[in-house]
């Protein structure tokens, strides 16, 4: 009787664990992410080329999608403006969880952090700079808090818990 | 039921369930949408 439980639980367990493995798998290489799943490489939307935008309508956007060129993989990502420039964060990165959860982050830090946005359909082509210290992550912290309602502080972000990428212009 | 039948149904379902997902029109977004209406409700 224990061991037909144990083979029933067995089942139980099996078949939404192969659901979500097969709906991961298929989202792979998807246009984008979805809610729950990595995508693979945004290609539709137009590429934007042009000046600078004017991001403070990123303040009415909850989510973005971020790619990054290596690997090519995309997610939806907070996105916090602040003095003319946007910004990214990843979190829960000072537990061993957090940066596997996040690996994204450790890829953009230790690699050449070109990623390319999708923002309201528009492609637009970035550079990820992480910024461990500076007075600008004042802003950043102050409108990740208001925004999100995720408490974060300047010390946060410089203790290394808290990782900030500036979506910068790509250089050349 | 023995192991080695065991395992085989185990075999059958995963195939089983993964083919459905894949395939069965609506069954991916059903899943993922009643998925994210859990986490939303319980997650904090």
């Amino acid at each position: 009787m224990i061991r037909f439980l144990l083979q029933l639980i067995g089942i139980l367990i099996l078949i939404p664990a192969v659901a979500l493995g097969t709906l991961r798998f298929e989202n792979r290489t998807a246009d984008g992410p979805s809610v729950l799943f990595p995508g693979g490489e945004l290609v539709s939307g137009e590429l934007y080329s042009g000046p600078e935008p004017d991001w403070s309508f990123t303040d009415n956007i909850s989510t973005i999608e971020l790619q990054l060129n290596d690997s090519l993989s995309s997610r939806l990502i907070w996105v916090m403006e602040s003095d003319g420039k946007i910004y990214i964060a990843s979190g829960y990165m000072q537990s061993f969880l957090g940066r596997l959860w996040k690996h994204w982050a450790v890829q953009a830090d230790q690699g050449d952090g070109l990623a390319v946005v999708r923002i309201d359909g528009v492609r637009y082509e970035r550079q990820l700079i992480r910024i461990n210290q500076g007075p600008e992550l004042e802003g950043v912290a102050a409108k990740m808090t208001a925004k999100y309602r995720a408490p974060t502080t300047r010390e946060a972000i410089e203790s290394g818990s808290t990782w900030i990428f500036e979506l910068a212009p790509r250089q050349g | 039921m023995k192991m080695a039948n065991y395992l085989f149904l185990c075999v059958v379902i995963a195939v089983a369930v993964a083919v459905t997902v894949l395939y069965a029109p609506g069954v991916a977004e059903t899943i993922e949408s009643r998925l994210l209406v859990f986490l939303s409700t319980n997650a904090r």
